[in-house]
């Protein structure tokens, strides 16, 4: 019963994933050192002290969910088809690569959740769902599904207080 | 034997008592035969299960996954194509081969049975278009968005006893290996029943035709048998000995199973004292490369001296082991195996043997050391020594050559100037994973010897600073990045009467700074307040939480990092830090399966939150700004501005350690460099571990560090000279995150003028 209503939370948020688009990572291709006349570093001396390289730019962050690749979003149905069979490890095995692809999606980490909910190992779960809700910045439907899902994982595990903890942050959402 | 010769040389009584008597001899030395065959027996399966069980674990890099928006360069999916020995074709029609037309490529893979399954052989094209893979198409075989190629074999767990061996299954051959060996030493070798009276005659014919021995008679399996003999007696005896326990062993085995064995049997050189046995370490000693990746001019060079490893030594008589070694190609194109044009080019190249053999079975002797540690936690060692385990391991050999390159290069240019010899440890993992992807264990990477990644630990100096900031930050109703501290001098005065006085790197301080900017300019004497207000044990609590499993010190001396912790240690730490609060324990090992392909373990990922991520989220800001503003920003001379970076320096006294730990959005990477006696050196972190790390992260294509602000974090515009709250876009204004309830009450006018305002909106709309 709990892991059809997981399976029902989860089944929408992909979508969802999926039509965000490409998210805000920056990815930078690899060049060839640049060779910096390292001679005229004065020895001893914290680099701070010169002026700098460069103007300052501000340490970025981001507020938008990373979102999933659709590699990961079919490694994750490959786990869903695996999932409805009972096979449960090989399930996770795909969300792993599907975590390794797409490291900074929260749906991936809730999957884990789910899958490791499902294989009766609550403690994991909880952890995963813990990760994935680190990762969903201001996105409303991810944070409410990520505490939905901690509620059920810890009611499972019989943590009622924690549970109702979570259920009320998913409804204050 | 004897009795039987007597019995027949005394054929003059045919009376009945004499022919009973005979008959009943020729029983007797049956049954004695009968005896020594199942001796015989017993020898030879013995012997042979000795070598053929003791089958070494081999050990797999990570697969290389293909997809759209894979980030993978040209020129390392080349370097991935050709350590997995597919070669380069202008039509790749079969698995294991590929074609290239600047970044587009068209690739027959080959087909692995994966832990998780068996995945088929595909004919697929992808363009490499800004490192990041394109247009990924299947042409032949089943549809997929995301698929692997074969992990490459980066090593095995070998026996430590006896010989000197790289072990090497069949299927890790080089093309046309089978048939150098088979028309040179054995045609009949999947016909015969281990013994080959025809072949005898045959060799015969052809010695006698050439004036001279140019084939032996005996078969592979009788040259096998001769080899569990320790001495080399040519006695009539023992050749019959040898043939039946060649036929023997035809008997119990399948030729495939003989075959490989003898591939690690055959005696091929010998150096010194050792022998070298074997076509791997063999394919080392004459050519330093793996056997797999030998051309054919080599496969029959090797074929050639199994003859006479000395007479036809390619280093002593390199005539006379070409001359022999043209004689294995030209049995191989007479044989009908290669074409008359391939035959004559191979005899036309050099021997192109190696001055000085190589040993090193691995390539990476740091990262597999590591390795069987992790393994040594749930398997002995004698099962990874003999039960031919699958291990699959998280290396990534393109960034594992970026990382010693990177080493090599930067490790060059520092000993130029440095009297003494420098050494260097880099550890790199996947930031969310916590999986190691490469490990250099010194300036000599593949030199197996001293791991300093793992076993060298060093104090870690200013590495320690990210740890007393975030106990601070964990507590927001006392500290925030714009909490003022004191940059002054002070002493410590210890119950036995000593005196510690700390001093700032440059000898200077600095006043009241805010918290944020002590931890970027990595200020020693605010830092060491900071820690002492909120408790050397405070500190000691986060570092444990964040996994350190080492005891260390509790003085006030260790604020400043006078732990000794290894690189790989430090990045365990940092790895709680760069994924925000979550403790991802290190790992090398995915899975590990039987030789048959079940799975004994798999150890997969791991994270539990350990620390507030709320509270992390601050350190990750100022440690950005260390990378920006502070002592890591010269990374940026050999790094592209747009690639986030988070990061912190470390030095000990008279820097005798330079230390580097930093994260990118994919990667977390530790450098150290120093020298092995502990001696000083005119390195700070940032002129020694910090060129080694920006080197290696300029190397590799990735995202940049951007982390999502978690849900209790809230970013404002503040001045943080004074604490205080203030407007968009001012001079003096950074746009800074507090954890909610803890930002600054006061509010501050924009303290520059009204220009510094126009200009700021200028630069907005420009």
């Amino acid at each position: 019963m709990g892991t059809r209503i997981g399976g029902l939370i989860l089944g929408g948020i992909l979508l969802a994933g999926c039509a965000g688009g490409p998210g805000p990572d920056i990815y930078v291709p690899a060049q060839r050192p640049v060779d910096s006349d390292t001679s005229s570093e004065a020895q001893g001396d914290e680099p701070a002290s010169r002026p700098s390289v460069e103007a300052r730019s501000a340490p970025s962050h981001q507020s938008e969910a990373p979102s999933l690749s659709p590699a990961a979003v079919s490694l994750i149905r490959d786990a869903d088809r695996l999932m409805r069979n009972d096979q449960v490890g090989a399930a996770i095995g795909r969300l792993e690569r599907a975590q390794r692809i797409s490291p900074r999606s929260a749906e991936v980490y809730y999957r884990l959740a789910h899958a490791y909910r499902a294989n009766d190992q609550l403690g994991r779960a909880e952890q995963f769902a813990l990760r994935g809700l680190s990762l969903t910045g201001d996105s409303v439907p991810l944070q409410r599904t990520g505490w939905s899902l901690l509620a059920d994982i810890r009611r499972s595990a019989g943590d009622m207080a924690g549970a109702e903890k979570a259920q009320q942050r998913a409804r204050a959402l | 034997m004897r009795r039987m010769k007597k019995a027949r040389s005394s054929k003059k009584s045919p009376s009945h008592p004499w022919r009973r008597l005979i008959w009943q001899l020729v029983i007797v030395a049956l049954i004695i035969l009968a005896g020594w065959v199942v001796y015989l027996d017993a020898v030879v399966t013995s012997k042979f299960e000795g070598r053929r069980w003791e089958v070494p674990s081999r050990v797999f890099a990570r697969p290389l996954e293909i997809y759209d928006g894979a980030p993978i360069s040209v020129d390392s999916l080349r370097y991935e194509l050709d350590r997995l020995g597919y070669e380069p074709v202008r039509l790749p029609s079969e698995p294991g081969s590929y074609s290239r037309s600047g970044g587009r490529f068209t690739i027959y893979t080959r087909a692995f049975r994966f832990p998780d399954g068996e995945q088929p052989a595909r004919q697929i094209s992808l363009t490499i278009n800004g490192d990041r893979v394109q247009a990924f198409q299947v042409r032949k075989g089943p549809t997929t968005r995301v698929m692997r190629l074969e992990p490459v074999q980066v090593g095995g767990i070998y026996p430590s006893h006896g010989e000197d061996r790289v072990l090497v299954s069949l299927d890790e051959a080089p093309a046309l290996f089978r048939e150098a060996l088979l028309s040179t030493e054995d045609e009949d070798f999947f016909d015969h029943w281990g013994i080959a009276p025809l072949s005898i005659l045959r060799a015969l014919w052809a010695n006698i035709q050439a004036g001279h021995v140019v084939q032996g008679g005996s078969t592979l399996t009788q040259q096998l048998v001769k080899n569990f003999y320790l001495t080399r007696d040519q006695t009539l005896v023992r050749k019959a000995n040898e043939a039946i326990m060649a036929l023997l062993l035809e008997a119990h085995y399948e030729k495939n199973d003989i075959l490989e064995t003898y591939l690690n049997e055959v005696y091929l050189g010998q150096a010194g004292s050792r022998a070298i046995h074997g076509f791997g370490l063999g394919s080392q000693f004459y050519f330093g490369e793996s056997f797999r990746r030998l051309d054919l001019h080599e496969v029959a060079l090797l074929v050639a001296v199994i003859k006479g490893p000395s007479y036809f030594d390619p280093r002593r008589h390199p005539e006379r082991a070409r001359e022999r070694r043209n004689l294995v190609i030209r049995l191989m194109e007479q044989a009908g195996h290669i074409s008359r044009e391939r035959a004559d080019q191979a005899q036309a190249r050099s021997l192109d043997v190696v001055d000085r053999p190589s040993f090193t079975g691995a390539e990476y002797p740091a990262y597999l050391d590591l390795v069987q540690r992790h393994l040594s936690r749930d398997y002995r060692q004698e099962d990874l020594q003999s039960e031919g385990l699958r291990i699959f391991t998280t290396l990534n050999p393109a960034i594992q050559r970026s990382a010693e390159n990177a080493v090599a290069e930067r490790l060059a240019r520092l000993n130029d100037r440095s009297e003494k010899t420098l050494e260097s440890a880099v550890v790199v993992t996947s930031r969310d994973s916590g999986e190691v992807v490469a490990l250099v264990g010194g300036r000599e990477s593949q030199y197996d010897g001293f791991n300093r990644a793992v076993d060298a630990r060093r104090p870690i100096g200013s590495l320690m600073k990210p740890f007393v900031f975030l106990s601070a930050l964990s507590r927001p109703e006392d500290y925030t990045l714009v909490t003022p501290l004191k940059d002054r001098p002070f002493a410590l005065v210890f119950d036995n009467g000593r005196e510690w006085k700390p001093e700032n790197y440059s000898g200077e301080a600095h006043g009241e700074v805010p918290l944020h900017r002590a931890l970027s300019h990595s200020y020693n004497l605010a830092s060491v307040r900071l820690g002492l207000g909120v408790g050397v044990p405070a500190v000691r609590n986060t570092l444990d939480k964040l996994g350190l499993a080492r005891d260390i010190p509790t003085y006030p001396s260790m604020l400043l990092g006078a732990a000794s912790l290894s690189p790989v240690e430090v990045a365990s730490l940092y790895q709680g830090i760069a994924t925000g609060g979550f403790n991802t324990p290190l790992r090398t090992i995915r899975e590990v399966t039987t030789a048959g392909g079940e799975s004994l373990s798999r150890y997969g990922l791991e994270v539990k939150q350990v620390v507030d991520p709320a509270a992390v989220h601050l350190v990750q800001y100022a440690m950005q700004e260390v990378m920006q503003e502070g002592t890591g920003k010269s990374a940026y001379r050999y790094l592209p501005r747009e690639l986030g970076l988070a990061g912190k320096t470390g030095t000990t006294n008279d820097g005798r350690d330079s230390w580097f730990a930093g994260f990118s959005g994919d990667l977390l990477a530790v450098s150290w460099v120093g020298r092995d006696d502990n001696g000083p050196t005119p390195l700070t972190g940032a002129t020694g571990a910090l060129p080694v790390w920006a080197d290696l992260m300029s190397r590799i294509p990735q995202n940049s560090f951007s982390p999502v602000v978690p849900a209790e974090v809230n970013y404002h515009w503040v001045d943080s000279d004074k604490a205080a709250l203030t407007e968009e876009g001012c001079g003096e204004g950074r746009y800074m995150p507090f954890i909610a309830g803890s930002e600054p009450t006061d509010r501050v006018a924009c303290s520059g003028s009204l220009g510094g305002q126009i200009r700021n909106w200028l630069r907005s709309v420009f």
